[in-house]
């Protein structure tokens, strides 16, 4: 890999803006900034009420109704709520290091998705190493998990670091290997590239097992049962998010469902043919197909029951790794070779 | 090196109040030591200045998920101090109630040990649903949704309402499809077996030095059940078998407490057939009663959770002592001994397991 390929995804280069003029750059940047915001925002609250929703259904409840019609306004109320709170750090927490992770947690999941194209035309980066970027930054989270886990001074949370780091040995391989067979298939690790290649068949089709592995890994990466050791409430209380405060739990909230966004967004794009679509536009067939994952990430969460630790390990050596090297060599032989 | 964490009184799985103090080594836990305590209430003391009918709404608090089995107990106790018999059809009426009390029991505790092992609040939602019919055929029985207060001196303080015979049966009739579906499952969701098989084990040996009982007990190995072995009131009329397992680990206690359920729908079916017509109602609310006619007298009764023993030293108008023997008490001392050596999240698993009522543990 160029170090100046790598570069190139340094200044977002939209493709709407008209490149030539600083200024004419600098408005495209703020333009696209400003609609992935909003796609960002809109996402994140439409899911926490409708995972709300949708599990209350299952679970013969009724969910919130309460505050404005079907209870669309009770998230509004509980990040009130939540950010008219005192915010503190507990005493023996090393409160830089505490204070510093969740945030820069979530601009990295929010720069990741700015990073990752909505459409042929919403798209932030021209790079052709977009995927791995993304892979990289994403392995990055369990990392800063592990780091507030010990920081924040709370038993509970060390060892959801501890956790978090057995986690990112037991998936991160079987993950990285799928990626690198879709985009040995797509012939790049660009995702352009890749939604390109799946205009006529879906990499879903071509790889069942490969979809399998990633959206277990993936589950396993946005804290979703039955993979939510680092989180495990009936264990750990609330893992890395015991000792948070209430005005950091509003992010941490936030980082957890643009996390859910990222994560359905790569599924979507790697393995359902992203954007494409008759008849409607290309973001509304991406939207569509974000929220059909996302709706089948909440069925599991209500039905799984959680995994134990060492059994991921196991789980994750045993199983998903040969199965990941199984999906290679068939692609390899069958379809690339 | 090993680190100690301190699990509870305010934490997600301990079932209300218990601590927990806990060595761990890396995911492995050394020792549990369970600490009780939180939600004392003194009731044995409570009992001594009151006279023997103003009782039995304080026993319904010590299980607060099978009420009417303490409120039964005591009244049997005080039943024996006084000499009193149990009318015959409230004899049956009382095992029909109890046996229903039994379910609803069980069917909580399913809920809230599915969520114990990160279950996400659906099988307890779903449990609560089902013991909900539970409890208002109980209800309609005595008129209070969850403390009945519906045991009196040689009887009942009322019989049961017309009709409530059909209704039971079409609830039964409905949980056995539920429990059927809830069973099917968990057994076919591979983590969830392999979270509970082999997972706490109790020896038979262990179970019987350790004193445990109810379907922990049974879990293990042991055929034992008071309901049998001490048989009450028409229990040996009713042709059951207690309910036992040989692997005693936390998917045997599951099963057990399973067939129990469906044991306890059959009871109920039984008892309902063939429940004599008559009077079923016990001897009138008066503080002053005829005086206790035995010195001493001792009960034991199967609670859901295990062996329920009260014994009594009587005044003629008030308990002079009593004491209580809580399965919960006895069973949770057993953590200690089960979970040794195992992983962390598997201490909230045998914890599930055990179905503890803190209230029942702390008196």
């Amino acid at each position: 890999m160029q170090i100046s390929s790598l570069l190139a995804i340094a200044p977002f280069l939209p493709a709407s803006a008209s490149p030539g003029s600083a200024l004419g750059e600098l408005v495209g940047i703020v333009e696209y900034a400003i609609a992935v915001a909003v796609i960002i925002i809109v996402f994140d609250y439409v899911f926490g009420w409708l995972e709300r929703k949708v599990v209350a259904k299952i679970q013969k409840r009724h969910g919130p109704t309460y505050a404005g019609k079907y209870g669309i306004l009770q998230n509004m109320a509980d990040i009130l709520k939540l950010l008219s709170k005192q915010h503190m750090a507990p005493a023996n927490s090393d409160k830089p290091l505490f204070l510093a992770t969740l945030p820069i947690m979530l601009a990295v999941t929010l720069f990741l998705v700015l990073l990752i194209p909505f459409s042929p035309t919403l798209s932030g980066s021209s790079s052709g190493f977009v995927l791995l970027v993304v892979l990289v930054l994403v392995s990055f989270m369990p990392l800063m998990i592990f780091v507030n886990g010990f920081a924040s001074g709370n038993k509970f949370s060390a060892i959801s670091a501890e956790r978090s780091v057995v986690m990112l040995l037991s998936y991160e391989i079987p993950l990285v290997l799928v990626v690198a067979t879709a985009a040995a298939l797509a012939g790049g690790y660009s995702l352009n590239g890749i939604v390109g290649a799946q205009s006529q068949l879906w990499y879903v089709l071509l790889m069942p097992i490969g979809f399998v592995i990633f959206f277990i890994a993936m589950l396993a990466e946005l804290e979703r049962p039955p993979f939510d050791m680092r989180e495990a409430d009936s264990e750990l209380i609330a893992g890395w998010l015991t000792d948070v405060s209430p005005p950091y739990y509003v992010l941490a909230l936030f980082l957890d469902y643009s996390r859910m966004l990222l994560g359905s967004m790569l599924i979507a794009i790697l393995f359902f043919g992203g954007w494409e679509g008759p008849v409607l536009p290309p973001i509304v067939w991406l939207l569509i197909k974000v929220f059909a994952i996302a709706f089948f990430i909440m069925i599991v969460r209500a039905t799984m029951v959680r995994m134990r630790i060492d059994r991921l390990l196991r789980f994750g050596w045993l199983i998903l790794l040969p199965l990941a090297f199984v999906n290679l060599i068939v692609t390899y032989v069958l379809l690339i070779g | 090196m090993s680190t100690r964490i301190n699990i509870g009184p305010v934490h997600p799985s301990t079932h209300g109040v218990l601590r927990l103090v806990a060595d761990i080594e890396g995911d492995t836990v050394l020792r549990v030591e369970p600490h009780i305590g939180f939600l004392h209430r003194g009731v044995e003391k409570l009992v001594e200045n009151r006279m023997y009918m103003q009782s039995p709404a304080y026993m319904e608090k010590l299980d607060y998920a099978a009420p009417m089995s303490y409120d039964e107990l005591y009244v049997a106790v005080v039943e024996k101090a006084m000499g009193v018999e149990v009318k015959e059809r409230a004899q049956w009426v009382r095992v029909v109630l109890l046996e229903l009390q039994r379910i609803a029991s069980h069917l909580l505790w399913l809920g809230t040990a599915a969520n114990d092992l990160g279950q996400f609040f659906t099988l307890f939602m779903w449990c609560m649903k089902d013991r909900d019919m539970i409890l208002r055929l109980l209800e309609s029985a005595s008129g209070a949704r969850m403390f009945y207060v519906n045991m009196r001196m040689g009887g009942l303080v009322q019989d049961l309402p017309p009709g409530f015979g059909g209704g039971a049966r079409d609830v039964l009739d409905y949980l056995e499809r539920r429990v059927k579906k809830y069973e099917a499952y968990l057994e076919k969701n591979p983590v969830f077996m392999e979270r509970t098989k082999g997972v706490g084990v109790l020896g038979k040996e262990d179970a019987i030095n350790l004193g445990v009982t109810g379907p922990v007990l049974r879990a293990s190995g042991v055929g034992y059940d008071t309901r049998k072995d001490n048989a009450y009131y028409v229990y040996g009329k009713l042709s059951f078998r207690p309910q036992t397992r040989s692997e005693g680990d936390v998917f045997a206690r599951y099963r057990v407490r399973m067939m129990e359920i469906a044991e306890s729908i059959r009871l109920v079916r039984d008892a309902l057939d063939r429940m004599p017509d008559g009077d079923a109602i016990g001897m009138p609310v008066r503080l002053i009663t005829t005086g206790a006619k035995n010195r001493e007298a001792s009960a034991s009764r199967e609670t859901p959770r295990g062996e329920g023993i009260m014994y009594m030293v009587a005044d003629p108008q008030r308990p002079y002592r009593l004491a209580i023997r809580s399965p919960t008490f006895v069973n949770l001392a057993a953590l200690t001994h089960i979970a040794k050596d195992c992983r962390l999240a598997d201490v909230f698993a045998i914890l599930g397991s055990l179905d503890i009522v803190m209230g029942d543990a702390d008196k």
